[in-house]
This record gives C-alpha cells, structure tokens and sequence, in this order.
C-alpha cells in the first residue's frame, strides 16, 4: 500500500511541472549553496549581462566556464574580488551589499538553466 | 441670470469639445496600434464594433478587466499595449475606450459594474470611479491545450521578472530589476529563445556590449573565416562563420575543450548537439536554440548528378 502511495506521488511529480516554463531564455539559477546558507537561489539573467558585456568578458576574463553547473561560486570569492565581483564591487555593477538584486529567486528551485525549452528534454525528439 | 445661462452653455460646450478631442486621440491610436488585429479578428481579437466578441469580455472584468488585458497583455496572444510599449498608459485606455464607445448602449450597460451609468458615459466613469475587483481584472491562466504547449504563447514571452515563475514576488529587489521588454524595445525580432535577433542587434549597433570589462574602447579581434561542413544527410550544408563568433567570444572558449583546431579533427553530431555538447554548449541555452535549423544548415547542396548525365 505504501509502495503503491509513493509511486502515485511520484507520478504525480512527473505530470506536474514545478515552474511554468516562463523565465527568459538563458536565466541561470544558481542553488548549490544558497538555501543552505538560510539565503534565496541567485537569479543569473544571460539577456541582461550579453546587451551590456560580451560572452567573452564572463567566460574569459572573470573565469567561468561555459558548462551548466561547472562554476564553483561561493559569497567569499566574490566578496574577495573574485567571479561576480569583478564587477559588483559598486564599481562596474552594484555591490555585494545588495543581496535581495541577485539572490531574488523562489525558495526550492534547484540549480540548472532555465527557459531553455527548445532542447529541455527527450520530449522534444 | 443670462450670464449664468452663458457659462452653462460654454461648460458644457466644452465638455463636448474634450469628449470629442479624447474620442479623436482614442481612435488616432486606435488605429496606431490596434487596428491590425481588432479590425479584422486576427488571432480572436475582439473585432471593432463585434457586440458578440465584446460582450462576454465586458461581463467578465468590466472596464478594468479591458484595460488590464490591454496594458499588460494576455496568454490569448494580447501583446503589452498591442506591442507599442513606449505607449503611455493613458492612450492605451484611450484606445480601449474608443473600441467600447462603439458599442451598442444595452452591451455595455449590461456588462458595466451593478453602478452602470448610462452607456456613453461608461467607459469615462470606470476610469474615475473605484477600481472593479482585483480578481476580475487578472488575466486567465494559460491554457493548458494550447496550440503547442511547448511553444510560449505571445502574453507568455518576455514577462517581467516578479512574473517568470522563477523570480520570488515578495522579495523587494526583484521588483528593482529591469523588464526584459523594455530592454528588448527597438531591437531586431527572432521567432526563438529570447525573441530577440543578438546577432542582427550587434552587428546594427543596437546594442554595444562591452568587449572588457573595465576599458569601453577595447575592441574584440575578429576572425573572418567561414568553415563549411559538408552533411551526409539531405539537409543543407552547414557553413561555421568564425567572424559571429569572434566578436562576442574569445577563442579559448570553443578551443580546445569544445573543438580541436584543426580541420577535420572534430566529428560533430546533432545527437550530441541535442545532449548539451559541442555546439551545444551555448545554442539551446543562450545562443539561438536548435529549432533554428537554418541558421547554420545554411548553404545549398550542388544538385546531384543525375545517372543520365554520366559518361
């Protein structure tokens, strides 16, 4: 009985998509950490960054790799000058005292990129 | 007295010049923004002058609920003010006006709140009047047996952070951050991924990314080299342009770890595209997605030779 329970919750899960497939195209959330910290998931908008930096700027110059999920970013470094501080440092962009500008997401989101629905899943081929 | 009857008559002369001038600027946007869809029906706009088509809508949100769906669209396929958003609000409810203005009396008298003033007059008064419910006003949720429910509808695209279903509402300096729309004002249109052509937007002037970080005249060195991959298949060949790459990348970010640079060293697959790898570590995620076949299976095959044609 309680087997049968879980699978229906599982199915249930499945059928029901968490988030409406609204964000913007290349919006990163960013969760490794964040919740843990007692903080919300950070909102990274690709559209925002690229009518005002190139790729290469980021994915360059301030060390991030292209990869979902290969970027280790943690408040110290960034704190520190490092990944997001080479610009939010309240010089370039706002700084690191402005937490509720990045850390805006919903409770529970996990980490990923969203709004990318064209290649989200065996679905779609 | 007979001054008194003077000052009735030019009072309400000049209300009838201020109706007038209101119904003119209404219908000059009307026909500004609106008309291309609401004259003919295209995509279920209510039609002008259709009680049938208005009706059900005025019964549902009343004069707010039209004016909601016009400032800020429907998942139906209303665009933001008609996808004029430099628009000020106050023409947009001009325009709406206009449109119920042409109305029989009884469909708006029907479909105004319990308060219902007579017909012309509706549309002035619910603008000072109280606000109709909050509830009615909403927009209905996106249908779930839409055409392609994997394929945004046009009120879905671009929404503004507090309502991208990522974003927490309640957080103050979500409301602080700017609406894609209004960033994306003006700048060339693709039918995929933000619905916005970078590639046209760079190369037009529209916008103009930094290229370092902190210098603004630093300029990218650009590549012009065009890479053509022959395609087993029967689609079109795919030509690689370095120069779209080279002036937003730098070469270590697709060299070595994405592609060997060297000709004929890297075996590329859709399959593996798909799957997040080789091209697409960007195109599907930031870069225009995969839908977009064209945009690199772009050069025509040389016809093939026909079995008559040979020696």
């Amino acid at each position: 009985m309680g087997g049968w329970l879980a699978w229906l919750v599982l199915l249930a899960s499945l059928a029901l998509p968490g988030q409406p497939a609204l964000a913007e195209y290349g919006d990163v959330v960013l969760n490794r950490r964040s919740e843990k910290e007692g903080m919300r998931p950070v909102i990274f908008s690709h559209w925002f960054h690229r009518i005002r930096f190139q790729c290469k700027v980021c994915h360059q110059e301030l060390g991030f790799k292209m990869r979902v999920g290969s970027n280790d970013v943690r408040m110290a470094d960034i704190i520190n000058g490092k990944f997001c501080g080479m610009c939010h440092n309240g010089d370039v962009a706002w700084g690191p005292d402005r937490c509720d500008l990045c850390h805006s997401g919903k409770r529970g989101l996990p980490t990923g990129i969203y709004g990318g629905h064209e290649t989200s899943g065996p679905g779609r081929w | 007295m007979r001054n008194l009857y003077t000052a009735m008559i030019l009072a309400s002369l000049m209300g009838l010049v201020a109706t007038a001038q209101a119904d003119t600027k209404g219908k000059a946007i009307y026909e500004k923004a609106c008309a291309s869809c609401h004259n003919t029906g295209i995509a279920n706009a209510p039609k002008l002058n259709d009680s049938a088509d208005w009706a059900p809508r005025l019964r549902k949100g009343g004069m707010d609920g039209l004016y909601h769906s016009a400032l800020e669209g429907t998942p139906m396929g209303m665009p933001r003010k008609g996808g004029f958003l430099d628009l000020p609000d106050a023409d947009v409810k001009a325009a709406v006006d206009y449109m119920v203005g042409k109305l029989p009396a009884k469909v708006v008298s029907v479909a105004s709140a319990p308060s219902a003033k007579p017909a012309q007059a509706a549309p002035v008064a619910a603008t000072q009047a109280a606000p109709a419910p909050q509830a009615a006003a909403k927009p209905a949720a996106p249908t779930v047996n839409s055409f392609n429910r994997l394929m945004k509808p046009a009120g879905a695209r671009n929404a503004p952070p507090a309502e991208d279903g990522i974003h927490d509402p309640e957080n103050d300096g979500t409301l602080a951050l700017q609406h894609p729309q209004q960033a994306y004002t003006g700048l060339p249109k693709s039918n995929a991924g933000n619905r916005v052509n970078w590639v046209a937007s760079l190369n037009e002037k529209k916008i103009t990314p930094r290229w370092d970080r902190v210098d603004p005249a630093a300029e990218a060195v650009v590549m012009d080299l065009d890479i053509v991959r022959e395609v087993k298949g029967t689609m079109p060949d795919v030509l690689y342009p370095h120069k779209a790459h080279t002036e937003i990348l730098d070469c270590s970010n697709c060299h070595p770890a994405l592609f060997e640079p060297q000709k004929g060293a890297n075996k590329l697959s859709m399959a593996a595209i798909m799957m997040g790898q080789q091209c697409g570590v960007c195109h599907g995620k930031v870069a225009f997605p995969i839908s977009e076949c064209r945009n690199c299976h772009s050069q025509k095959k040389a016809a093939p030779t026909k079995v008559a044609d040979k020696p």
